[in-house]
């Protein structure tokens, strides 16, 4: 297909995929729903199944949710090319990081292969970690030097540094986490003109959520000083300028961070006094943008990737739903943790 | 010849301490492909082998890294068959996980010499930049008081957000060269609280310490010659972990032949997985058999079993059909056709295997195309010479080639003259009207015998519906006949005629109103949809007869290649510079012109032919065998 051709394609695809996003009172008739039923949108039906434990039923439940947004992302690719198509994949990419950090994580604790493998999500084709081979590795030595020898030669060449000096497997996610967005704004970079500045906001507006999350928690949940806080961010956000992320990192304490915040955000987080709470309402303000993203960007890649975010969020909400129910969890907990009653209203709260 | 063989499924019950052997004799058969269903789930709950799977995977997975340093012979000679037990399969697994250790802390070893390779030359670079610069650079080596100075390396995508983070910790950073994906870096900052917060930093963004040379003011040619004989040093140790690399191989090669053979027997039982079954001590193993090799099974398993043993059979059912392997007889000479086929796609079980028409319109098409004695022989003689880089494709060669001659023969032409000797039949820029017909008639042919495999596809399927009423089906095939006869009827007489005319409008109603019913969708859009998909059907069946005239198109363009060929020779004077123009012209017909008429007969067998009949959408017969070629 033709760029404008695919495009219009993608755009119908996009608009008909979103009619099945989750608004506040779909997510309250999911939570009013009984757990046997609450599979039927992402054809699970093990839910009835007496034979498998809760841990279990978890597992194959989040590995259902991840392989739905899977295959609604091959349906959304199918129609474009590169560079357009490489976005859209690098966005999924961050499964494969996930697995490459179960697999290192796993190593480290030296756990067997079936542990392991237990832990990964099922990805397709196109991502390209070589997971049997990684598992089959025999030490964390070993799997770098694999690493290295593949797509991820890049982070590998890192987290051996990382590894070797620190031997911490924190630096080592960090890293990769890091990684992950430049590597996704490498991509949005080098995309054609017309996306380009409308991935740049939607890219722009989850690296600024990203950064203040791991700011807040790099410095005052793990006590990192400012300069190594400022150099695990990410270098490009959208509001929050890097002269301003300079300014934040250099505060000594939570509220001063909220107090130095400026505009938008300082409006969006004046009353919150946890990571938890500033994670949920910058969820949900990422969400708000997103959305504006779908309906009005002039971009049908922004609008895709918009509907990518969108579409993991909410189940996210549905897979907080389901634990919650399968673990028999108090209902206020459950709202809590599926971002359904706003910040403040749970979780932190209460403990 | 023209359909997958028939095949029958089987269900093997044997005592559970005999499943490695069965596993291995069927192996050794290569007539078995497991079936994975879990059919006989309820009487038979366990899934045997679970350790001694993964004993395999790690032994072989173990076997592959190994043999990256110490190369096996590619070819396996398995002196005698046995049977691999659990006990065996662990002890070969841990033996070659001893040798992968050593293996692995040499791969370390090296990897380590590599970087130290790549530190000497970062360093040389450094020596030569610093010569350049007009500072003490004893400076830079000494601890000072007040001042944290540190040299080094960060990796080039680094550079400017550990800069930037750099200067939270009042501390600078400064580029002075770029190598390769490294940037050398100068660090440097006030001594104090904030070196050990700087240090992580570092850390963090791979940066890597260059030690300065003490030496480096007074003489840099000792530090060049030190850089020497640190590299001369590390192509030592390189040469010395090489030398252990080498006694290892020796040292263990035949013990890890011995493994290897130990995994080659133990992957049949593996491949089995959920195919066997068992329940106490006894087992199951279901799978599928060409139905020709069942006495032949049932016999070697007599033989070689101790215990009593029962083999049930049975012919797939309707549901299974599109479960069961294809199995395709295979013929040396139809092997490379076979190939090309599956590039579109394996027959599923019942459908015709279009290989062999597949070869013989490919080879009659390429002919007509390319009709010529003197390009048909060479060819053939290129392909003998090169038999052994074309492999099994080179019979495929020959025949095209002797199919080009034998066109040659029947159009009087030899490297494009045509009056070295009388044609048997006649040149095809003779009459133009009359090649374009034959190829008509060709693809009439063509066509027709593709629809009715089609129809008999269907209803092997059962699927009599279709058989009758789709687009390639019964009624299609009425159409297509009348519109032919009737339009013959007006290009000889005049009038279309009316038998034709209400046969054919009536075939068309009826493929309207079966699309009418076929499709699901509202009244509006169902109308649309099946006007939409019947007057497909039509043009599909007209643009795809008229494809054939292509045939008859490509043959006036071999002719009219070679008339320009011979009018650039006729524009030359000397009798070097004709011959020279006669075989550059003709090599650049056989190399181009072969090409294209390879790929339009491709085009007319995929497009014309399979598209309307082929699925493609089979399983692939892989019986169980012991792979003593590839892998492991």
């Amino acid at each position: 297909m033709s760029a404008p051709i695919s495009h219009t394609y993608l755009r119908t695809r996009v608009s008909v995929m979103a009619e099945q996003l989750y608004s506040p009172q779909h997510l309250e008739a999911l939570f009013q729903t009984p757990l046997e039923h609450l599979g039927q949108g992402f054809s699970f039906d093990q839910f009835q199944n007496r034979e498998l434990s809760s841990t279990t039923l978890n597992r194959m439940t989040e590995k259902a949710l991840i392989r739905t947004l899977i295959h609604e992302l091959a349906v959304l690719l199918r129609p474009l090319e590169s560079p357009s198509r490489s976005i859209l994949v690098n966005w999924i990419r961050k499964f494969e990081l996930y697995n490459l950090k179960a697999i290192i994580r796993g190593k480290l604790q030296k756990l067997s292969f079936e542990q392991i493998k237990e832990d990964l999500h099922e990805l397709p084709g196109f991502l390209a970690l070589p997971h049997e081979g990684l598992l089959r590795t025999e030490s964390v030595l070993e799997l770098l030097r694999q690493l290295e020898e593949g797509t991820y030669s890049d982070i590998a060449r890192q987290a051996r540094r990382v590894y070797e000096e620190k031997n911490e497997p924190f630096s080592l996610d960090a890293a990769i986490d890091r990684s992950y967005y430049t590597g996704l704004l490498r991509c949005v970079n080098s995309s054609d003109g017309s996306d380009k500045s409308s991935l740049h906001e939607l890219l722009g507006a989850l690296i600024d959520q990203q950064n203040l999350i791991w700011l807040l928690r790099y410095r005052f949940g793990y006590g990192l000083s400012a300069s190594e806080t400022y150099f695990l961010l990410i270098p490009a956000g959208w509001k929050l300028y890097r002269e301003h992320v300079k300014e934040l990192v250099n505060k000594e304490s939570f509220e001063q961070v909220i107090k130095a915040l400026k505009g938008h955000y300082a409006d969006l987080l004046v009353d919150v006094d946890n990571v938890f709470d500033a994670e949920c309402v910058l969820e949900s303000h990422t969400a708000v943008y997103a959305r504006h993203c779908l309906r009005f960007s002039s971009s049908a890649v922004a609008r895709a990737l918009a509907y990518l975010v969108l579409r993991e969020m909410d189940l996210k909400k549905l897979y907080a739903i389901i634990q919650g129910k399968l673990l028999q969890l108090d209902d206020g907990l459950i709202r809590t943790a599926a971002m359904m009653g706003g910040p403040g209203t749970g979780l932190s709260h209460h403990v | 010849m023209f359909s997958p063989l028939p095949m029958r499924h089987v269900m093997i019950q044997v005592m559970t301490e005999e499943l490695s052997l069965v596993s291995l004799t069927l192996a050794e058969l290569s007539v078995f492909s497991p079936d994975h269903r879990p059919i006989y789930e309820d009487r038979f709950p366990h899934i045997p082998g679970g350790q001694f799977r993964e004993y395999y995977h790690q032994g072989k997975s173990r076997l592959e890294k190994i043999t990256r340093h110490i190369p096996l012979s590619p070819q396996v000679r398995l002196q005698s068959i046995q049977v691999v037990d659990e006990r065996k399969l662990r002890d070969t697994n841990e033996w070659l996980g001893e040798v992968w250790q050593r293996c692995s802390i040499l791969e370390e070893a090296l990897r380590h010499l590599r970087e130290e390779e790549q530190l000497i030359r970062q360093l040389e670079q450094t020596l030569e930049n610093f010569e350049n610069l007009n500072i003490d650079l004893n400076l830079l080596r000494e601890e000072r008081l007040f001042l944290d100075l540190r040299i080094g390396m960060v990796p080039r995508t680094n550079v400017s957000q550990l800069q930037e983070a750099l200067g939270l910790s009042h501390y600078l950073l400064f580029v002075y060269m770029e190598h390769e994906n490294n940037a050398h870096v100068v660090v440097v900052g006030p001594r104090g609280e904030r070196e050990e917060e700087l240090g992580s930093v570092l850390d963090t963004a791979g940066f890597h310490t260059l030690p300065i040379p003490p030496e480096l003011r007074d003489e840099p040619e000792n530090i060049r010659r030190e850089l020497d004989e640190r590299r001369h040093r590390v192509e030592q140790d390189c040469q010395l972990h090489r030398e252990t690399l080498k006694t290892c191989s020796t040292e263990l090669r035949n013990d890890l032949e011995e493994a290897r053979r130990t995994l080659i027997m133990a992957e049949p039982f593996v491949r089995m997985d959920t195919a066997a079954r068992s329940s106490g001590y006894l087992s199951i193993i279901s799978g599928w058999i060409p139905a020709r090799e069942i006495q032949r099974t049932r016999e070697s398993l007599s033989d070689v079993l101790v215990n009593p043993f029962r083999l049930e059979e049975r012919k797939p059912s309707r549901e299974e059909r599109p479960l069961v392997p294809s199995c395709l007889p295979e013929h040396w000479l139809m092997s490379p056709f076979a190939t090309l086929v599956k590039q579109y796609g394996v027959p599923r079980y019942g459908e015709v295997d279009p290989t062999a028409l597949f070869a013989i319109t490919f080879i009659a098409m390429f002919g007509m195309m390319f009709g010529d004695v003197g390009h048909g022989l060479t060819i053939v003689l290129v392909a003998w010479l090169f038999r052994w880089k074309l492999r099994s494709f080179t019979p495929f060669a020959v025949c095209i080639g002797l199919s080009a001659t034998l066109f040659g023969f029947l159009y009087g032409a030899v490297f494009g003259y045509e009056e070295m000797f009388h044609a048997v039949w006649m040149p095809p820029l003779s009459d133009p009207l009359y090649m374009l017909g034959v190829a008509l008639r060709w693809g009439i042919g063509y066509l027709l015998m593709i629809t009715l495999i089609s129809i008999h596809n269907r209803l092997m399927e059962g699927d009599v519906t279709r058989a009758v009423f789709d687009s390639n089906g019964l009624v299609s095939i009425v159409l297509y006949l009348t519109v032919l006869y009737g339009l013959w009827n007006h290009y000889t007489h005049g009038v279309f005629g009316l038998a034709p005319l209400l046969i054919s409008v009536t075939a068309l109603l009826v493929l309207l109103a079966y699309r009418l019913i076929e499709t699901d969708a509202p009244p509006g859009e169902r109308m649309l949809v099946a006007l939409i998909e019947t007057f497909e059907t039509v043009t599909g069946y007209i643009s795809n007869t008229l494809s054939f005239l292509r045939v008859a198109a490509f043959s006036f363009n071999h002719v009219a290649l070679t008339i320009a060929v011979f009018q650039l020779v006729s524009m030359l004077e000397s009798t070097q510079g004709q011959w020279l123009m006669v075989i550059l012209g003709n090599v650049f017909i056989l190399v181009l012109e072969g090409a294209i008429v390879t790929i339009q007969a491709l085009r007319l067998e995929y497009y014309e032919g399979f598209s309307r009949f082929y699925s493609g959408d089979g399983k692939e017969f892989r019986p169980l065998r012991l792979e003593t070629v590839k892998g492991v």
